[in-house]
């Protein structure tokens, strides 16, 4: 069975690896870590997601000029985005999943539960 | 002629009756003066020109001029020397030479009339400078005026000015505070995710021991308590856009109580509701208020560890603490019937930080949060005492 490509962009690496640990253990799931925002697209190109996890603030790159250049690329425009962002909170989430302005967010610290049922909602 | 009796009995009778005579007319001074000169004729036919009845002629003259001014003046002294004259000439066993009385007559006219002019030139200087001292009065009292009401004016531009600059302040504060919560949010959640993942994943690694496993499910705890004190200060810090849209007061308490009903029960508080039917809708932003309510009704269930009674009141007070013109006040009410609170807090209730709650378990933001809410909304909260005892919570809205 084809596993589900993950795209995790953060530029704290222990987060990508917490995220990618916690998703390869359940056995659906491949993921990619991208700890520099600069590689991101180049990343993306080579390992072409099912859907990426992005976060917001970021050195270099924002994570919404990020979400637009990948939404640019031809190759990337289809691949769902969900942004993790620490600036929200769960209660305005209301402790889930949101779309605000055409993106979707999640709010940091997230927990593999919601984590995995986003995802799932978006392939 | 009561009003004359009246001033003569004053005190200072005869600054008033001054007053008085220059308040007649001319022709009312002119014919009284007469009457006077007809009189002081008659003494003076009886007596036989004595020197001293002669001097009586004085009193018209100075009456006619003070009262009448210089035309009735100098017409009560031509009077009086005529009426000397026909006195001299006509009195029993009058012998003077008609000539040297006609010219006695001349002079005293001429003396009377002098005195005539001096006394109305008095009274017409004494009235220009009581005119002009009242035309002063007026303009200082017009000043004294002007300068209270610039007072008041810059007493109003002054606490204006205050509370600007209380809110400034006060804005500058929470930009403050919501650059260090947008930055300590960045800071502590990014590791809190690390935290909760990794013991997220050494969960689904079903550890051998179950005190391993606890160990697990307590750090999780942990960062999800740690999440909620960042998440409560990134909201309070945070002033989001309000959606206001009319609601009814009564539905959202209904909707906070369905959220804490659980753990009301769980903390064996009962709940009396007591609402107001038909309060008019108010602008609300239903899930900020849902958040107060639930907020409030949570503080009161804690200020009860052994459970006890919650009242949740809605009514409507026509103008409240404001002029009967003002809308009505819509108020809801939290009592709880817990100890109270310490008098040396009820300051301090609202107060970011300030928490009575052991350590770790309160962030000390959930009142505050309630009072930024309840300002956005226009309304006012207080923490009280009850007299019964136990606490009330009270939260206020005008009714638009």
């Amino acid at each position: 069975m084809k596993r589900v490509r993950i795209l995790v962009i953060d530029d704290e690496a222990s987060v990508t690896r917490g995220i990618s640990l916690n998703l390869e253990a359940l056995g659906s799931y491949e993921v990619r870590q991208e700890n520099d925002p600069r590689n991101a697209i180049a990343t993306a190109r080579a390992f072409m997601p099912d859907l990426i996890l992005l976060d917001v603030m970021m050195p270099h790159i924002d994570g919404s000029d990020l979400a637009r250049e990948l939404r640019a690329d031809p190759l990337l425009k289809r691949v769902p985005v969900i942004f993790l962002t620490a600036l929200l909170t769960t209660r305005e989430t209301k402790g889930h999943e949101v779309r605000v302005a055409g993106w979707n967010y999640l709010a940091k610290p997230v927990d593999l539960a919601e984590l995995t049922r986003a995802i799932e909602s978006h392939l | 002629m009561g009003a004359l009796v009246t001033a003569i009995g004053r005190p200072s009778w005869h600054a008033s009756l001054l007053e008085w005579l220059g308040r007649q007319g001319r022709a009312s001074v002119a014919a009284g003066s007469l009457a006077l000169v007809t009189a002081i004729g008659a003494v003076d036919y009886g007596t036989g020109s004595e020197v001293s009845v002669t001097l009586l002629y004085l009193m018209p003259v100075a009456l006619g001029a003070w009262a009448g001014g210089r035309g009735v003046g100098v017409g009560m002294a031509g009077a009086s020397a005529l009426t000397w004259l026909g006195a001299g000439l006509l009195e029993p066993g009058a012998g003077g030479d008609p000539l040297v009385l006609a010219w006695n007559a001349s002079t005293l006219a001429g003396m009377f009339a002098l005195v005539a002019l001096a006394l109305a030139a008095l009274r017409q200087s004494k009235a220009n400078l009581e005119a002009a001292v009242a035309q002063r009065t007026a303009t200082l009292q017009e000043e004294v005026l002007q300068r209270r009401r610039a007072e008041v004016r810059l007493q109003q531009v002054n606490a204006d000015l205050h509370s600007t600059q209380l809110q400034l302040i006060e804005a500058a504060k929470m930009e403050a505070v919501g650059r260090m919560a947008a930055g300590v949010a960045h800071e502590v959640k990014n590791p809190l995710m690390t935290l909760g993942m990794g013991a997220g994943y050494f969960l689904q690694r079903r550890p051998a021991h179950a005190d391993e496993a606890a160990l697990l499910q307590d750090m999780k705890q942990a960062v999800g308590r740690a999440s909620h004190i960042i998440n409560g200060l990134l909201d309070f810090a945070r002033p989001r856009p309000r959606q206001l849209a009319p609601a009814d007061l009564n539905e959202v308490v209904d909707d906070a109580l369905k959220l804490v009903r659980h753990q009301l029960a769980t903390q064996k508080v009962t709940v009396q509701r007591q609402l107001q039917p038909g309060l008019p809708p108010l602008p609300l932003d239903r899930v900020r208020m849902e958040h107060v309510i639930v907020n409030l009704l949570t503080n009161a269930a804690q200020a009860m560890p052994g459970g006890g009674t919650v009242t949740v009141r809605t009514s409507m007070h026509a103008g409240g603490d404001r002029p009967p013109d003002q809308a009505p006040q819509i108020r809801l009410d939290i009592e709880d019937t817990g100890e109270g609170i310490p008098p040396e807090h009820l300051g301090r209730v609202f107060d970011p930080f300030f928490t009575t709650k052991p350590l770790g378990e309160g962030t000390g933001l959930g009142l505050s949060i309630v009072h930024r809410i309840v300002q956005i909304h226009g309304g006012g909260v207080v923490l009280a005492n009850l007299s019964s005892g136990g606490a009330c919570a009270t939260v206020t809205f005008r009714s638009s």
